[in-house]
């Protein structure tokens, strides 16, 4: 079985223009310490919501590519959005990284989870493939979409890596920049509220030992 | 649902609900000039709109009072943290302590609910429905605060 970061490498190499988002825990943490880009879009909490996401965002520009990453657990959490984001064909690949376990909670054990594949075509994905090597991950057709992709991984034998550094409204501030997303009030999406000059939390201080906290 | 679309809004998604049956009909209607994603579960709908709002089209969620249960997760651990806010259509079901036992609950507690994770709230007026919904979006602050409009009537 892959190792799961050696799975992640081969997907953005494979894809380096697409969009990623990435569900909460180590798989955030992963791919944060691989290749930090403005383009990824990491969860820190929501589990089971990097699929909906993803669909949202590949909605919004049909011309866009996006990846998501999600865990066997957090696939399992949210088997419901599948016929829903089949339904629309996005331009998204839906990565499944497969350890049979949550590791970031522990290493427990995932529910039961079916055959993800079996799932993705029964829900109308265009494509769903199941994925050993990382030949095949290199050349795997990826042109019908929504496609997912099923990579039984071994469990981790590294370290987490480092918790996103950043906080999540810079996260949406450099992905929207990314993208071209203007952050107007006029656009309804909103705008970077800068920390008062008076604020009593200074400005570098405010949010990393709240992320620290929180981010599994 | 006109001020809606003359404010920018193009894309629609939710979970539909007995009291909001006359929005999902326009929602539903081959002349609707914006998008409806129907979708399974209210937090799904809450994620899908995320993703949008996040990459750039104004997006609204409509629900039933019992779907804001379901969306709380990630109410609170995105919609809230990331600052990627939502207008909500929420149904009031139980509002009056009078409808089917399963609303008695979230029906008594809805705006409770709603302080304690500090979304601002106002009850749709049947009989001036466009101010509501101005009133709704000025509450939602062009993206920064996730409002909710709750429907306690049947539209």
């Amino acid at each position: 079985m892959l190792d799961i970061r050696e799975a992640i490498t081969a997907v953005l190499a494979r894809d380096p223009s697409a969009l990623t988002v990435t569900t909460c825990g180590y798989i955030t943490r992963d791919v944060y310490n691989i290749a930090d880009r403005a383009r990824n879009f990491y969860l820190v909490g929501s589990m089971g919501m990097a699929g909906p996401i993803g669909l949202g965002i590949a909605l919004a520009d049909p011309d866009r590519r996006v990846v998501v990453f999600d865990g066997d657990g957090s696939f399992a959490m949210n088997l419901g959005c599948l016929p829903m984001i089949a339904e629309h064909r996005p331009d998204l690949v839906h990565v499944v990284l497969d350890n049979g376990a949550h590791e970031s909670t522990g290493g427990q054990r995932t529910a039961a989870l079916g055959d993800p594949v079996a799932l993705a075509l029964a829900a109308g994905y265009a494509a769903a493939h199941r994925v050993e090597t990382l030949d095949e991950l290199a050349t795997l057709d990826l042109t019908r979409t929504p496609a997912l992709v099923h990579v039984p991984c071994r469990p981790r034998d590294h370290a987490a890596g480092r918790r996103v550094a950043l906080t999540p409204q810079e996260l949406v501030s450099r992905f929207r920049t990314e993208i071209g997303v203007s952050v107007t009030a006029d656009t309804g999406v909103a705008a970077d509220t800068p920390v008062p000059a008076d604020s009593p939390v200074p400005a570098d201080n405010r949010v990393p030992a709240g992320a620290e906290r929180r981010n599994a | 649902m006109r001020t809606f679309l003359d404010q920018g809004y193009t894309h629609f998604t939710g979970v539909p609900c007995s009291l909001l049956k006359g929005m999902f009909r326009i929602l539903d209607a081959p002349d609707f000039p914006g998008r409806y994603l129907p979708a399974p579960r209210e937090d799904t709908a809450v994620g899908v709109a995320s993703g949008l709002t996040l990459a750039g089209k104004k997006s609204l969620v409509l629900m039933q009072n019992s779907g804001l249960g379901y969306s709380l997760n990630v109410l609170t651990s995105f919609t809230l943290i990331y600052d990627v806010h939502l207008p909500l259509v929420v149904s009031w079901r139980g509002h009056d302590g009078n409808d089917a036992v399963e609303h008695d609950v979230i029906g008594r507690e809805l705006t409770s609910l709603l302080d304690v994770f500090d979304l601002p709230w106002t009850v749709l007026d049947n009989r001036a429905p466009e101010r509501s919904a101005e009133e709704f979006l000025g509450l939602h602050d062009g993206g920064r605060r996730t409002a909710v409009l709750i429907v306690k009537e049947g539209v």
